[in-house]
């Protein structure tokens, strides 16, 4: 590309540079010639009119012009006598008098014409350039010609040497232009470079590479645009990025949740078939097998739960917010008496439309983890209330709250804060998922705040 | 004949090890993360660790950088190479994913205990005597004339004594994944151990599984 730019106007412009000097060259040319040939007219005009008064005064007195003639034209030779003018008569085409040059006039004579016009031509002899203008005199004299030549071979030899010098120039300015066009070209191709390079960076996976933004151009507007798309490619990857990564994490944590149960089932039964046992043996194996198999249905379950969530609408009815709290607070109450805590359960509101069943879970589930949260004799405040034109319920604990980089992926499915998937103090890791599940199902939304050492409060806010 | 650490937070997996290599006449002590795993190496010296590398706390690849030498293997769910890769460069002796099968296990823990211990090498059973590192077979001080297979079987069932093995484990086991000939083959080798050492009631027929060596517990 800018070899081709570089080559087409180095072409154009040399063309028309040339094409100038030569236009210029030969109006001077022409010009040079033109004030030749004038000159010469007046000078044949003038000599030609002085010549015929000289014959009227010379036939005045009765002489015979022929025989003076040489007389006549005598003072004229001298008049034009420098070195560059020539004079001729003729008589009936015959030559009666010449000054210098005669061989040069003699040989380029043309017969002007009749009509009293003059002729005017440009010889070239010998190197020289002469102008040679011939007229008849006016009648009574028109048997008489008068040749005036001129020799111009100086004014040509200098518009030649003015030509070769505008010629040489001309070719010392197109080659400087040539080097500026070529610095010029570089200049603009450059950012052009840089994008490809920087794109080729972008394509083998450096995001993060930018062109500098500077001035106010179209290279500068197109630098941004380009900057713009970078940037955008940049969050897209890192989104994709997250996204696999949470799908990793996800089918990660599935394969554990999985597999430590499978390991114990597959071991102790194997240990049984294999193994000589007492029957307190073989009953802790049994008890151990039932306890994972009952732990891989509690996942499958939830996972089953979550699914159908995702894809089924649900049946809101009408609850009454007072039983759903009676019901929870009666599941939950040998674990809340196990660890000492206090709960108050408040209700501003008289019903809250939803699944009765789905509710029931999701309140289970975060009074459950509060109850985790907390140490014995701790406190847990279930409210539903109305602010804004939306119902919320809320669950408060004064336990051990979390970090803000916990808070962020505990509704996460599988997301366990403990790193080693521990089961001691939870399940897993699905019961936060599915609360925001049921909450979303039920076009509410949960949300959680959280000070470490100070207490969590879960929120679901309705919107229906 | 080893003393093993077991460091596995899962309690049904822990005990499921525990008890396994109980039946082999390993001694055992459970601990549940590695912050006890630590303190535990201080106060007493074992001959193997089995280390989760998933554990509350202290993970098991800071548990086996702050042990000083004690030959390891990870037991874990993690099954990346990189994993695998970092157990290995810590100093692991060797590295097996869950689920894992009991023989695997006991055999892997033979291998390094026979690698690691520097206590003399031999099995005692009644009046039987196996030394391991010289390939004899003592019946009541009396050596044992075994042909090579019968050795190897017998070694495979010492190995892996209380614990039924079926004749195509055995098969694999002794004579190899490439042997073509049939379980038959087994039986016959097996009612010749029993006749040379007097083994008749130690080696039991399972029924409808394969034979197992009753050993002392």
């Amino acid at each position: 590309m800018k070899q081709r730019t570089f080559l087409t106007t180095l072409a154009l412009f040399l063309f028309f540079f040339n094409l100038g000097i030569f236009i210029v060259s030969v109006a001077m040319f022409k010009d040079t010639l033109n004030r030749g040939e004038e000159r010469s007219l007046s000078q044949h005009y003038f000599i030609a009119s002085a010549l015929i008064k000289d014959m009227q005064a010379v036939e005045g007195r009765g002489g015979d012009i022929d025989g003076s003639l040489n007389a006549l034209l005598q003072p004229y030779g001298y008049l034009s006598g420098d070195n560059d003018a020539g004079l001729a008569f003729y008589k009936n085409n015959q030559m009666v008098f010449s000054g210098k040059s005669n061989a040069v006039i003699q040989s380029n004579f043309i017969e002007p014409p009749d009509n009293g016009s003059r002729l005017a031509t440009i010889r070239k002899v010998d190197e020289k350039t002469y102008i040679i203008v011939s007229g008849k005199l006016p009648a009574p004299y028109n048997s008489y010609t008068l040749v005036y030549l001129y020799d111009t071979t100086e004014a040509v030899n200098s518009w030649s040497r003015l030509k070769n010098i505008l010629f040489f120039a001309g070719f010392v300015l197109s080659v400087l232009f040539a080097f500026g066009l070529l610095f010029v070209l570089n200049r603009i191709f450059d950012p052009l470079k840089q994008i490809s390079r920087t794109s080729k960076d972008i394509a083998n996976g450096a995001y993060d590479t930018r062109l500098p933004v500077s001035g106010n151009d179209e290279l500068t507007e197109m630098s941004k645009s380009f900057n713009h798309m970078a940037e955008e490619i940049q969050r897209q990857m890192t989104e994709l990025k997250n996204a696999a990564d949470k799908k990793q994490q996800f089918v990660d944590n599935f394969a554990h949740e999985l597999r430590t149960p499978l390991t114990a089932i597959y071991g102790y039964a194997e240990y049984m078939q294999k193994a000589v046992l007492s029957e307190d043996d073989r009953l802790s194996a049994l008890n151990y097998i039932m306890a994972e198999s009952r732990r891989l249905q509690t996942v499958a379950f939830q996972l089953l739960e979550m699914a159908n969530l995702q894809n089924n609408r649900i049946n809101l009815e009408e609850l009454k917010v007072s039983s759903l709290f009676e019901t929870v607070h009666q599941t939950l109450n040998s674990k809340l008496v196990e660890k000492d805590i206090l709960i108050e359960f408040s209700s501003e509101i008289e019903t809250i439309s939803g699944d009765f069943c789905l509710m029931e879970s999701m309140l289970i589930n975060l009074i459950d983890n509060a109850i985790k949260a907390c140490d014995k004799g701790g406190h847990i405040y279930v409210r539903a209330y109305k602010d804004a034109e939306s119902k919320s319920i809320c669950v408060q604990d004064d336990g051990k709250g979390m970090s803000p980089e916990v808070l962020a992926l505990i509704t996460e499915p599988f997301y366990r804060e403990e790193k080693s998937r521990n089961r001691k103090d939870g399940g897993a890791g699905l019961g936060l998922a599915l609360c925001k599940q049921i909450a979303t199902s039920h076009d509410g939304e949960l949300s959680f705040s959280s000070c470490p050492n100070e207490g969590t409060t879960a929120k679901i806010t309705f919107t229906t | 004949m080893a003393f093993i650490l077991i460091v596995e937070d899962e309690e049904a997996i822990n005990e499921l090890v525990k008890r396994n290599l109980q039946l082999v006449g390993h001694r055992c002590h459970s601990v549940f993360d590695g912050k006890t795993a630590l303190s535990q190496m201080k106060h007493q010296s074992y001959d193997l660790m089995i280390l989760d590398i998933m554990l509350p706390g202290i993970d098991g690849f800071e548990v086996i950088k702050q042990a000083n030498e004690i030959p390891t293997i990870f037991l874990t769910a993690k099954n990346s190479l990189p994993d695998r890769v970092k157990g290995f460069s810590l100093g692991a002796d060797d590295y097996l994913t869950k689920p894992f099968e009991m023989l695997e296990l006991l055999a892997r823990v033979e291998a390094v205990l026979r690698r690691t211990m520097k206590t003399a090498n031999y099995f005692e059973s009644g009046n039987v005597k196996i030394d391991f590192s010289s390939r004899q077979v003592f019946h009541s001080g009396q050596l044992v004339e075994c042909t090579p297979k019968e050795y190897e079987l017998l070694e495979v069932l010492v190995n892996n004594r209380n614990i039924a093995l079926s004749r195509e484990r055995l098969l694999e086991l002794v004579w190899g994944y490439d042997f073509e000939g049939d379980t038959r083959t087994v039986d016959v080798h097996i009612q010749k151990l029993r006749k040379k050492l007097g083994w008749e009631e130690r080696i039991k027929t399972v029924y409808k599984l394969g034979y197992r060596l009753e050993a002392g517990r």
